[in-house]
C-alpha cells in the first residue's frame, strides 16, 4: 500500500523504471499521459453498465415518479395531464391519508423504541465471549434472514383467529380465557390490537439487524480506549455513555435512519396480515399507496402518496454522504 | 484450567448469566419457526384442535403437505421460477458489479468516489417509491406477468449493493499483485483479472449469495409486477396463491415456506455480517 500511495499510479512508477534514460523523457510523459488516458477510459468502460443499469432503473422512475405525482396518470388513462400539487393536496385532505400518516409514525417509532431496547440487550450478550457463540448467533438472527413473506404468513398463522399458538399459551397461562369468552383476543380482527400485532412482526423481525448493527459498533471500539478509560476509573457506565457511544454514533445514526427507511417503506407485513384493516387500523402510506397506485389504478395518487416517505430517505442519504465523504479512501 | 477456584467460580457464573441472558432471544427467534416446522409435518386434524398440546404430535406426522404442493400447485414452478431469476440476477450483477467495484476501488478515475456514493445511494430509494413507475416501464416492455419482470428489476437493488461490497473487497487486495502484472507485460485486462481472482471465491460467492437473498427478501416487486400465478417466485405465489377464497390451508402453506425459507435464512445468517459491512458503508472502521 504505501509504495503506492507514494508515486500514485503503479503505471508511473513501472514507466519511469523502463525509462530509466533520461534522454527519452518527453516520451515518457506522452506514453504515461497515454496510459492514464487509456486507464480512465478502461475505467469508464467498467463502470458503464452498472452506472446505466441504476440510472435507467432507479434514477429515471424515480424522476418519473415525481412526473407521476404531479400528473393525473392512470391505469386506464395513459395521456397523463399536468395537475400540479393537486394529488398532494388531495392526500392531505382525505382522512385515510391523514390515519395511514399517523399509523406510519405510531409504527415506526414505537417499533424502532423496542427494537432499540432488544438491540442493545442482544448486542451485549453477543459481545461476551462463550461457547457455542457463533451457533447461538446464528439462531437469533434467523428472523430477519427469513424471507419476509414467509416469516409475516407463519405469524399470521399464529395470530390466527381461533387456532392462535400464542392465545393457546397465554390461555393455559391463565393470563385470558378460553376460545369463545371475551378476553380472547383476535389479535388481526380487534381495531385496538392489530396495529400492536402488527408492530410485534416488525420488531420481531428487524431487532436482530439493530442488534448486529450495535454489535459492529462495539467491537469497532479499540480495546486500548476502554482499558484508558478504566484506568482512569471510567465505571461501565460512564465507559458507555463517554467512550463507546460518541465513538460508536455514526454507525448508530447509520444503523437507525436504515431502520427507519426501511420500516416506513415495508409493504409486506401489514399488507400480508390484514391489508391495512380492520377498519384501517393498520393502514400505513405504503400500504395506502399501493391500494391506490395498483389496485384502484390510480397512479398520479399513488406515487404522490409514496412521496411522503422521500423526506426521512432524504436526510438518511445526507447524513451517509456527509459520514462516507469523511472517511479516507 | 489451573484457575483459582474463585475465578472459575466467577467465570461460570458470567457464563451462567449470559446464557440465561441468550435464552429469551434464542426463544423468540425459534419458536414461531418451530411452529412452522410441526405444523408443516402435522394432519389436518391433528392441527385444528385446542384441547390437547398443540406443540408435540398426536397423530404420526406426514409428508402430504408437501406431496399436495406439488401435485396441486403451482410450487414446482414457483420454484423454478424463483432458482431461474435468482439465478439470471446473480449474472446481471455479477457482470456490472464486478468491473464497476474493481473500476471504482482500483482505477483511481477522477470523480470514482463521488460516483461509488452516487451507485450506493441508489439501494437506499425504496421500492415503494419506485414501484408505480417501474410498473409503466415493465408494461411498456411488455414484461408484466411474467417472471422477467422481476430479472429486470431485482438488479436495481442487487447492482448497488453488490458494487458497493465488491469494492470494499477489492480493496483488501495489495496494489503489489496489480504492479507485478504490469511489469509482467500484462495489459489492464490482465492486472485486472490478476487482482479479481484472489477475490474470486469469497467476493464473488458473497455476490451469488445476495443476489439471491435479497430476491427472495422481495414481495412488492413480485406482487406488483407478476400477476399470472405459474408466473411468480415462491415469496409471491406462497401467500397470494395457495390461499383459496379465506380458507387457509395451513399445513401446505407452513411446508411451502419451511422448505424454501430455511434454507435461505441459514445460508444468509452466514453472510449477515457482510450485509451490515455493505449497509453501514463500513462506518464503524
Amino acid at each position: 500500500m504505501t509504495v503506492v500511495h507514494r508515486g500514485g499510479d503503479p503505471e508511473v512508477a513501472a514507466g519511469v523504471a523502463a525509462a530509466v534514460p533520461p534522454t527519452v523523457r518527453p516520451r515518457t510523459r506522452s506514453w504515461w499521459r497515454r496510459s492514464t488516458t487509456r486507464r480512465y477510459l478502461f475505467g469508464y468502460t467498467l463502470l458503464a453498465p452498472a452506472v446505466l443499469y441504476v440510472v435507467l432503473l432507479v434514477g429515471a422512475p424515480f424522476l418519473f415518479s415525481l412526473y407521476l405525482a404531479l400528473s393525473d396518470a392512470s391505469v386506464a388513462d395513459p395521456v397523463a395531464n399536468f395537475v400540479g400539487l393537486e394529488n398532494f393536496r388531495a392526500a392531505l385532505e382525505s382522512e385515510t391519508f391523514i390515519l395511514a400518516l399517523e399509523n406510519s409514525i405510531v409504527f415506526t417509532v414505537v417499533a424502532a423504541i423496542f427494537k432499540g431496547l432488544l438491540g442493545t440487550a442482544l448486542a451485549f450478550l453477543l459481545l461476551q465471549n462463550f461457547p457455542g457463540k457463533k451457533i447461538i448467533r446464528g439462531l437469533v438472527v434467523i428472523p430477519f434472514t427469513l424471507p419476509i413473506a414467509i416469516s409475516v404468513l407463519n405469524w399470521k398463522w399464529m395470530y390466527d383467529s381461533q387456532f392462535s399458538a400464542i392465545n393457546w399459551v397465554l390461555s393455559r397461562a391463565g393470563i385470558i380465557g378460553m376460545y369463545g369468552s371475551p378476553s380472547w383476543p383476535i389479535w388481526l380482527g380487534q381495531p385496538e390490537l392489530a396495529l400492536w400485532a402488527v408492530i410485534a412482526v416488525n420488531v420481531w423481525r428487524t431487532y436482530p439487524f439493530s442488534a448486529i448493527v450495535l454489535l459492529a459498533g462495539f467491537t469497532a471500539v479499540p480495546t486500548e480506549v476502554l482499558d484508558a478509560a478504566k484506568v482512569d476509573g471510567c465505571n461501565f457506565l460512564q465507559r458507555f455513555h463517554h467512550v463507546i457511544v460518541p465513538m460508536i454514533a455514526p454507525i448508530l445514526l447509520i444503523g437507525f435512519l436504515f431502520d427507519t427507511v426501511f420500516t416506513l417503506s415495508d409493504l409486506s407485513v401489514v399488507y400480508l396480515l390484514t391489508q391495512g384493516g380492520p377498519a384501517n387500523a393498520t393502514k400505513i402510506l405504503p400500504v395506502l399507496a399501493y391500494q391506490v397506485g395498483i389496485q384502484a389504478g390510480a397512479l398520479g395518487r399513488g406515487a404522490a402518496i409514496a412521496l411522503f416517505l422521500f423526506p426521512p430517505l432524504f436526510l438518511l442519504m445526507i447524513l451517509l454522504l456527509r459520514n462516507l465523504k469523511r472517511r479516507e479512501y | 484450567m489451573q484457575a483459582p477456584a474463585g475465578r472459575r467460580a466467577k467465570e461460570t457464573r458470567r457464563l451462567t448469566l449470559v446464557y440465561l441472558g441468550l435464552v429469551p432471544f434464542i426463544v423468540i427467534a425459534m419458536f414461531p419457526i418451530y411452529w412452522m416446522a410441526i405444523t408443516a409435518f402435522k394432519q389436518d386434524p391433528d392441527l385444528y384442535r385446542m384441547d390437547i398440546f398443540p406443540f408435540w404430535f398426536h397423530m404420526p406426522p406426514t409428508w402430504k403437505n408437501f406431496t399436495y404442493l406439488f401435485q396441486n400447485t403451482y410450487y414446482g414452478a414457483w420454484l423454478q421460477n424463483t432458482l431461474t431469476i435468482s439465478a439470471w440476477v446473480a449474472g446481471i450483477t455479477l457482470l456490472t458489479a464486478v468491473p464497476a467495484g474493481y473500476a471504482l476501488a482500483r482505477l483511481r478515475i477522477p470523480g470514482a468516489e463521488n460516483i461509488g456514493i452516487g451507485i450506493f445511494m441508489t439501494y437506499l430509494v425504496p421500492g415503494i417509491i419506485l414501484f408505480l413507475p417501474l410498473s409503466r416501464i415493465v408494461a411498456t416492455l411488455d414484461l408484466q406477468d411474467s417472471w422477467w419482470a422481476l430479472v429486470l428489476t431485482y438488479p436495481t437493488f442487487t447492482i448497488p449493493f453488490c458494487t458497493w461490497l465488491l469494492m470494499g473487497f477489492f480493496k483488501t487486495v495489495p496494489m503489489e499483485i496489480e504492479e507485478a502484472a504490469r511489469v509482467d507485460g500484462c495489459g489492464q485486462l490482465g492486472a485486472m483479472v490478476r487482482v479479481i481472482l484472489p477475490i474470486s471465491l469469497p467476493g464473488i460467492l458473497t455476490t451469488v449469495i445476495f443476489a439471491f437473498t435479497l430476491s427472495m427478501q422481495d414481495f412488492l416487486y413480485g406482487l406488483a409486477f407478476v400477476a399470472a400465478g405459474d408466473q411468480m417466485p415462491i415469496p409471491v405465489g406462497v401467500p397470494t396463491q395457495l390461499i383459496r377464497g379465506d380458507v387457509y390451508y395451513w399445513g401446505s402453506l407452513m411446508a411451502a415456506g419451511l422448505l424454501v425459507g430455511l434454507p435461505v435464512a441459514i445460508l444468509y445468517s452466514f453472510f449477515l455480517d457482510h450485509f451490515i459491512t455493505g449497509i453501514t458503508g463500513g462506518a464503524g472502521k
